[in-house]
């Protein structure tokens, strides 16, 4: 079995007092096991509801979402289900439950019933693993942001997931806790080889990943490599994102009359086509 | 005279305990009227403490705050009328939303500053074009709105009292980019209607390069800078010293020049490097 995540023509409503509102309708994707997928969209095209249906936080009303196989309808099975994915959020004050660093992210093998030097063995390699260990004692409310947000990313590494979903992990970081976060999961996902969903407004975290989705209206309008989505400088503006300035100003160069190979996003590349490109 | 001028503004928390702490130490600056002023520094850098002091919120421990040359902790009784000529939105406003209704919501700052009924109207409206709500949600509660929408009406509600200086504590922190440009097109709309000066707390250098006429680089309580964007960003290892970065845009062409090209240390947006490069293109051409 190749994927981790399969989503089967999953069909997800809001239903309000006035009406429904279709999030996902007839919706298909798959997750390949060890990747590292970045899904962008503009607020209310569905992301977050994707997010909570990969780990059965939300169940398809028609359709079915199989985690390694497992339906997350299964009831029986849901535990399953929630440790192999697990599930980092925006916020990260909304998700720290104990007030020693430590207890924190002991918190889900605890529940787990383990015996207590595997717990101990699990929160020491978890916070090696987010460059937190020497912050095991301290309290989670004297910690900045960036690095509350690697404490809740250490308690689900705890639960020695297969999968992490991360909704929008940084949009409330300073830039150097953005980048603390983002190093953490890309080293996850090479090292460690967990499957990755990183949601993101932040287009230039798209080049970490090997694929990347677009999700416009609960469908998905663009998917492939972040050099083939970002060649198109237009579609993506035109789907309500951004694109970074690497990217916009090789595509205004380009249009007077430069030549580049499309998609360059970091300031390396982009430096070296433009000098390329000057001494042609 | 300055607009508004900080003078060796210094604030201490817990003070005459074992735990105080000077959050913002010495610190001085001005800005005058239309100037967009941005304020930049990392996490715990004291931004936040520092904008609490301009409007009252916060007495400062030592130093003070001129607004048209008056110290306004002379009087201390009048402080609400300056809260009145010094909005002040918060981080996250949309969490301050509390009124039954979209209108009273906006209405209760002008309300509270004793604007007569019709004023109060008139501002109302005013503010809430100004923010792209439109009148039929006026009616409808304020939770019943999206996270974009509550977060324009929370700084219609500063807008509606008119002040001549607004200050907006990290304004468009989590949202997209749609959302974002509403924000930053409110601001200088605002700016442009009432020649008012507008402090803004940001995380964002590109933003900073596009809007502010100056800025204020803040590092563990005390100003690290101040100048222009230009002069700020032309100084790349000092903003590093302090966590902070030049523009992605900026970094292109300092790497282009680590690469044997020589352009300006000043370019900041994207407008200006396409300009620069197409110049040095059609330059080399030429030769």
């Amino acid at each position: 079995m190749n994927n981790i995540i399969e989503f089967n023509n999953v069909t997800y409503n809001y239903s309000s007092e006035d009406a429904d509102y279709i999030v996902l309708k007839d919706f298909n994707l798959n997750i390949k096991k060890g990747s590292f997928t970045v899904i962008l969209g503009h607020n209310g095209s569905g992301k977050s509801t994707l997010a909570k249906l990969m780990n059965g936080l939300y169940k398809p009303q028609s359709g079915s979402v199989l985690v390694n196989g497992i339906n997350t309808l299964d009831e029986e099975l849901d535990l399953k289900v929630k440790s192999t994915v697990g599930m980092v959020f925006q916020n990260p004050d909304n998700q720290i439950v104990a007030s020693v660093v430590e207890e924190d992210v002991a918190f889900g093998p605890e529940n787990l019933g383990l015996p207590q030097e595997e717990i101990r063995q699990r929160v020491d390699s978890a916070l090696k693993t987010v460059n937190m260990y020497e912050h095991k004692n301290d309290m989670p409310h004297k910690l900045s942001g960036g690095q509350k947000q690697r404490i809740a990313i250490a308690g689900v590494i705890a639960m020695l997931p297969e999968c992490i979903v991360l909704d929008e992990p940084t949009a409330m970081l300073d830039p150097k806790g953005r980048q603390d976060v983002i190093d953490t999961i890309y080293k996850l996902n090479k090292e460690h080889g967990i499957t990755i969903v990183l949601i993101t407004h932040f287009m230039e975290q798209a080049k970490y990943a090997d694929r990347v989705l677009v999700l416009n209206n609960g469908e998905i309008t663009a998917d492939g490599t972040p050099i083939e989505v970002f060649s198109k400088p237009e579609f993506l503006k035109n789907s309500g994102l951004d694109i970074p300035q690497t990217t916009e100003l090789i595509f205004e160069l380009a249009k007077k009359g430069l030549n580049f190979k499309n998609g360059i996003i970091s300031v390396d590349d982009t430096a070296n086509a433009i000098a390329a490109a000057l001494r042609k | 005279m300055s607009f508004l001028e900080v003078k060796n503004l210094t604030y201490t928390y817990s003070k005459n305990t074992p735990f105080f702490n000077d959050a913002v130490e010495d610190v001085s600056f001005s800005v005058e009227k239309g100037e967009i002023l941005a304020i930049v520094g990392h996490t715990g850098s004291g931004k936040s403490t520092l904008v609490q002091h301009l409007n009252g919120l916060i007495k400062p421990t030592k130093g003070e705050i001129l607004f048209c040359g008056q110290n306004i902790w002379n009087n201390e009784k009048n402080i609400s009328s300056i809260r009145s000529k010094i909005g002040l939105v918060f981080q996250y406003p949309e969490y301050q939303l509390f009124e039954e209704t979209v209108f009273k919501d906006i209405a209760f700052g002008p309300k509270n500053l004793g604007f007569s009924e019709q004023e109060i109207n008139e501002s109302v409206l005013n503010s809430a074009k100004l923010v792209g709500i439109s009148q039929e949600y006026f009616n409808k509660s304020p939770f019943d709105l999206s996270g974009g929408e509550k977060r324009r009406v929370a700084i219609a509600g500063v807008l509606a009292m008119k002040p001549q200086v607004i200050i907006f504590d990290e304004p468009t922190a989590g949202l997209d980019p749609i959302g974002r440009n509403n924000i930053l097109n409110i601001i200088k709309n605002y700016k442009k209607e009432h020649n008012a000066t507008v402090i803004m707390v940001t995380h964002s250098m590109e933003d900073v390069a596009l809007l502010a006429d100056k800025v204020l680089v803040m590092n563990n309580g005390k100003k690290a800078m101040f100048g222009t964007p230009k002069e700020i960003f032309s100084d790349r290892n000092k903003l590093l010293s302090v966590g902070l970065d030049v523009p992605l845009i900026t970094n292109v062409l300092l790497k282009l020049n680590e690469l044997g090209f020589n352009f300006e240390s000043n370019i900041i947006t994207v407008d200006e490097a396409v300009n620069a490069i197409i110049n040095c293109k059609g330059g080399a051409d030429n030769a």
